[in-house]
């Protein structure tokens, strides 16, 4: 009994244990840490010591020098065309795959998500490799007699970022395009075929329509994986691409003004945040259910 | 969707053979460079040779890059699968607080990595700890707790609420059934969450590159090396995860998807 009545006592206090542990470790690790940082935005720098006054000089700096604002909407810019040219090239291959029977259709979901698990690194040292004035796309480009010589269009410059990002992110839009597709009831496909419809026809009016929430995902995705990104831009960016993720990370590093990094943070925080409430907005599919 | 007509269909295909082009030449210039001798962007296809494999057995630097990924990746796996199973089975059946906890949970994953990390390091720095390979498996477990916790959580609520009624129903205590049922049932879900942890802290960069100390984890000694370029033997080093990380992939799916798939049909 007593062996009975301990073992109660050990399970109530492990218990107890797992309630606190379950409401400490996200708020210790991710809460707090955030808030802190916050907080340091607002802040102050003065000859490389932070100042713990509260201020909000980072913020007025942020919009009224001329270099950042421009920066800012060049990036949000330069995100969105990788989430277009990403979506463009991935709805054709989702749509593709769901036409497939069985097991083919997730042997080849799968043959197009593994490069994802490839290290980034080497990744994008390999795009800049073949975007180079020696790459492969030079060479492709003369051989094909599109070019007369290599050029350095597709290195060290914006056209470069957008290039590399586009490669990297396209699973991310495979996937939540793929899942949206293959909700799609079959019968509502053969109904419209039934009542007429051609091909494109059903397309247009079923296919198309009901996979518009897996479209806003894969936006979203792609959107925040390419802005928060500083490795891509840093490496094939060259000094003419110049993005807001490198001119946050310099803050931490060459820069050191950690609280002015922190209040850009702020501000991709914010862009952030309202491109994943839109992608769950448009994300949440409606039709299917009809 | 076979309603389309034929044109359309090679439309499909070619669009897709091009993705797949697009996505796999990037692995496939060094794992053809560790094989054959490139100058000038042109392949010397006549003469194969594994010297670099044999280069990369002497490059010290790398191997220890190596070995301190590895070991953050242990300890992320092991810390980020005990917490977020803890944090799926106390969430699970739970109303007050979950969404926002959960939200919390997901907030490290669905946030830039920079922010993250940036947040991280400026918390280690309040909090006086020192940069070193703790706080990157800090890091990394913050990163990778919410693929973990999904896992185990879609595994908690595809089972059967009968299961632990039954085990109740016999007599079991709370810690019979925890160790009896619901654990057994949950193993593949966190081998699954494991693996996927793993794959991620194993390229985890953005992160490690903020809140790394001395020792520099392979993606972040990659990245450094990267603005001299690479010796031939990265080549190798690359074909070798490539292979790895393929067949961890097809470990993942062994113990994630056919679990799921059964439950969709149901």
């Amino acid at each position: 009994m007593s062996g009975a009545g301990s073992t109660h006592a050990a399970e109530r206090r492990l218990s107890q244990l797992v309630t606190v542990l379950a409401f400490a470790l996200p708020v210790i690790f991710v809460l707090v840490p955030l808030a802190i940082f916050l907080v340091y935005s607002f802040f102050g720098v003065d000859q490389g010591t932070i100042v713990y006054a509260p201020t909000l000089g980072n913020y007025v700096r942020f919009f009224t020098d001329p270099i950042f604002l421009p920066v800012f909407w060049n990036t949000i810019v330069l995100c969105v065309s990788v989430a277009v040219i990403c979506i463009l090239l991935a709805y054709p291959a989702a749509y593709f795959l769901t036409t497939l029977k069985g097991r083919w259709r997730y042997a080849l979901l799968m043959l197009l998500l593994v490069p994802l698990l490839m290290s980034y690194v080497i990744k994008i040292y390999a795009i800049r490799s073949i975007l180079g004035l020696n790459g492969f796309l030079n060479k492709a480009l003369v051989a094909l007699g599109v070019l007369d010589q290599p050029s350095t269009l597709f290195v060290f410059n914006m056209n470069a970022i957008l290039l590399t990002l586009s490669l990297l992110l396209i699973p991310f839009a495979i996937l939540p395009i793929f899942l949206s597709l293959e909700r799609i009831p079959q019968t509502l496909l053969r109904a419209s075929d039934d009542l007429g419809a051609s091909g494109l026809q059903t397309f247009l009016r079923i296919t198309l329509p009901l996979s518009l929430p897996g479209v806003a995902s894969a936006a979203s995705f792609v959107f925040v994986l390419a802005i928060g990104d500083f490795l891509t831009p840093q490496m094939v960016g060259g000094i003419s691409g110049f993005t807001f993720g490198r001119i946050l990370y310099s803050q931490f590093g060459t820069a050191y003004n950690w609280p002015f990094g922190a209040a850009l943070s702020v501000a991709l925080a914010i862009v952030v945040i309202a491109a994943i409430l839109m992608g769950e907005r448009f994300g949440r599919s409606r039709g299917t259910s009809v | 969707m076979s309603a389309l007509p034929r044109p359309s269909t090679i439309f499909l295909a070619a669009i897709t053979t091009l993705v797949a082009v697009l996505l796999y030449s990037p692995l496939f210039v060094p794992i053809v460079s560790s094989f054959f001798i490139i100058s000038h962007g042109n392949v010397d296809w006549s003469s194969p040779t594994l010297s670099t494999y044999v280069a990369l057995a002497g490059n010290h630097d790398i191997l220890a890059a190596l070995r301190t990924t590895l070991i953050v990746g242990v300890c992320t796996v092991v810390l980020s699968v005990i917490s977020g199973t803890l944090l799926a089975l106390y969430y699970h059946g739970r109303r007050s607080g979950r969404s926002i906890l959960q939200f919390i949970v997901f907030l490290p994953f669905l946030m830039p990595p920079i922010i993250s990390g940036l947040a991280l390091l400026i918390f280690f720095r309040e909090i006086g700890l020192e940069r070193s390979l703790l706080t990157v498996v800090i890091g990394h477990t913050v990163f990778v707790l919410a693929i973990v916790y999904r896992t185990v959580l879609m595994r908690l609520q595809s089972m059967s609420r009968t299961l632990v009624e039954a085990s109740y129903d016999l007599g079991a205590s709370g810690w019979q059934t925890f160790w009896r049922i619901i654990l057994p049932n949950l193993s593949s879900a966190m081998v699954g969450g494991a693996i996927l942890a793993f794959a991620l802290s194993f390229d985890e960069t953005m992160i490690t590159i903020l809140v790394t100390g001395t020792q520099s984890t392979l993606p972040v000694r990659l990245w450094a090396m990267m603005r001299l370029g690479f010796s031939p033997d990265i080549n190798a080093l690359v074909a070798l995860i490539l292979m790895f990380t393929v067949l961890l992939c097809v470990l993942a799916a062994r113990f994630l998807i056919p679990k799921q798939m059964a439950t969709e049909r149901n």
